[in-house]
């Protein structure tokens, strides 16, 4: 895939601006989270996603769908990640210590 | 860590444009990254050697297929393709060109184009056969249907480009190469090209050989026309040779005494064996018509025209062909021509003395015995001799004075002798003539030089009432 992606480095970097954003707000997100046991699924899922992609088990242009949105996902969550991390790094600092 | 654990139930909302962004990216990128894919699978095969090279790819699985030359051919270019970065799977459907038993190579000519056929082992030597026949043949249509296959016998290229180099010899025909076996057929375009050919293809590299070669020559054609009119001696066509030309056109001038020999002839290599040996005695055939036409085409000899007299009409008829070599076929048609109008004695004596004014009766040397060159001007005074039957002839025999007077006495006796019996043999009554010797006494120039003595070796007709 690293050998292809110019043909779509901005769709990952929107993945990843995305994910950050979405980490950024899901920090002082009031609204509610998915439950623990879908959790387990959903990364039982991707984990099988990631597993298939492995195995070239998908074949063709769907194998390649496959890839692109793993890798975006991937994309996604690290910047989920980063952008949770750096917004609990700025929420916990504004506040006093306490 | 279990902050960021606690967090992330709450990433899912941004999933749903993720999926879009995905929807579009894949939307956009697939045939782009299907191309640039197909483009470095076709670099990557640059080198490698494959007939019927296909690559089709499918997001980024390709699906290659071409038939290989070799197995270690083969796996290297799909290692080539699988190293192609950006690749995930190579679909595998290569295979090696079929392999041809017999391996059979053809080119074939005809009229407007040359056809090459069968099997070539290479692309490169395909075209290098391709570029080759474009050279030596000029500006004929050249058409190739020559497959690939494996199993070309060792130096195929170098003989397939022997063999192009001979088909451009032919007019028509087909050279086939079956394994090391050459087959050749067809028309040589020149006379000597069937030599030509046969000399070219004992360069034959070790382990071909000619199986069969049935290609032929255009004829060896040879003419002679006697004209009656013009009093000339047409030669056309070919001799093999400067040599044998030389003593054709001498052997013509001996024969035909009163012609003008007319030399057209061109020399030629292919001419068949035993020429000389035919066409001479033919031309002395020739000589005895009146007016006539030889053909000599290849080995056969045609002769036809008018004999001067029947007894002659059937000597030629029957007697050329015995002197042939081996092989040679003998065609005659020959006719009489009509009695010429008589003459009185005076008329004849001086017909006789023209006649012999112009050729001499020949003998060989001491003896008594006619040459065969004389036949034509023999034949001539036994038709004078028809031409005033009332009349009766002395034939007198004279020779030089060298040697003995005695022995020339009995030697100009004896020549006189037997041209009387070449006439009598011709038909004429024998009474009608009388042999005389004289010797050298009654000699026509003086006996010191040979042009003198020549002129005194004479045969004489003279006419008495």
């Amino acid at each position: 895939m690293t050998a292809l992606t110019t043909f779509f480095w901005g769709w990952l970097l929107a993945a990843l601006l995305l994910g950050f954003g979405m980490g950024w707000i899901a920090v002082v997100h009031r609204a509610k989270g998915v439950p623990r046991l879908w959790m387990r699924w959903l990364a039982v899922l991707a984990v099988a996603l990631v597993a298939a992609s492995f195995a070239h088990i998908v074949p063709g242009r769907f194998g390649y769908w496959l890839d692109l949105l793993l890798v975006m996902f991937a994309l996604y969550l690290v910047g989920c990640a980063i952008g949770s991390w750096l917004r609990d790094w700025v929420v916990s600092r504004g506040k006093p210590a306490s | 860590m279990h902050g960021l654990f606690k967090w992330s139930s709450k990433w899912w909302p941004g999933v749903i444009p993720l999926v879009v962004f995905w929807g579009i990216a894949a939307w956009t990128s697939t045939t782009a990254v299907e191309g640039e894919l197909a483009a470095r699978a076709n670099a990557a095969l640059k080198d490698s050697v494959l007939d019927k090279r296909r690559i089709s790819v499918d997001g980024r699985d390709v699906t290659f297929a071409a038939n290989a030359f070799s197995e270690e051919g083969r796996v290297s270019a799909v290692a080539s393709v699988e190293a192609v970065p950006g690749v995930r799977l190579v679909n595998d459907d290569t295979r090696l060109v079929p392999e041809a038993k017999p391996f059979v190579w053809s080119a074939e000519r005809d009229v407007v184009r040359v056809t090459l056929g069968g099997s070539a082992p290479l692309p490169s030597s395909k075209g290098k056969l391709m570029e080759a026949a474009k050279a030596s043949l000029g500006g004929v249509e050249v058409v190739d249907q020559m497959g690939l296959a494996r199993g070309a016998p060792p130096r195929f290229d170098a003989v397939a480009l022997l063999l192009l180099d001979q088909i451009s010899k032919l007019k028509d025909g087909k050279i086939t190469l079956t394994d090391g076996k050459i087959n050749l057929s067809g028309m040589a375009r020149d006379l000597g090209g069937r030599e030509a050919v046969v000399a070219a293809l004992k360069n034959l590299p070790e382990g071909y050989s000619v199986a069969a070669n049935d290609i032929k020559a255009p004829p060896y054609i040879f003419q002679a026309y006697k004209d009656p009119v013009a009093l000339t001696l047409t030669l056309t066509g070919y001799v093999p040779d400067n040599n044998a030309h030389a003593a054709l056109v001498a052997a013509a001038g001996r024969k035909f005494f009163s012609e003008k020999v007319v030399d057209n002839l061109k020399a030629s290599v292919g001419a068949p064996s035993g020429f000389a040996a035919a066409v001479v005695p033919a031309l002395g055939a020739l000589s005895r018509l009146s007016t006539g036409t030889l053909v000599v085409s290849d080995r056969e000899v045609k002769l036809s025209g008018d004999a001067l007299y029947d007894a002659a009409a059937g000597q030629i008829r029957d007697g050329l062909g015995k002197d042939f070599p081996q092989g040679w076929q003998y065609k005659a048609e020959i006719s009489v021509k009509p009695a010429a109008a008589p003459v009185d004695a005076t008329v004849c004596q001086q017909l006789f003395a023209e006649t012999l004014t112009k050729g001499r009766i020949r003998f060989e040397s001491a003896k008594a015995d006619i040459v065969p060159d004389s036949a034509g001007l023999l034949d001539r005074l036994v038709e004078t001799a028809m031409r005033c039957p009332t009349t009766n002839i002395e034939i007198t025999g004279h020779t030089d004075s060298d040697g003995d007077e005695a022995a020339n006495q009995a030697l100009s006796e004896k020549r006189a002798q037997a041209v009387m019996d070449y006439l009598v043999r011709a038909g004429l009554p024998a009474s009608r003539f009388t042999p005389i010797g004289y010797g050298s006494t009654q000699p026509v120039a003086a006996n010191d030089g040979e042009d003198g003595k020549a002129q005194n070796r004479r045969i004489e007709f003279v006419v008495k009432q």
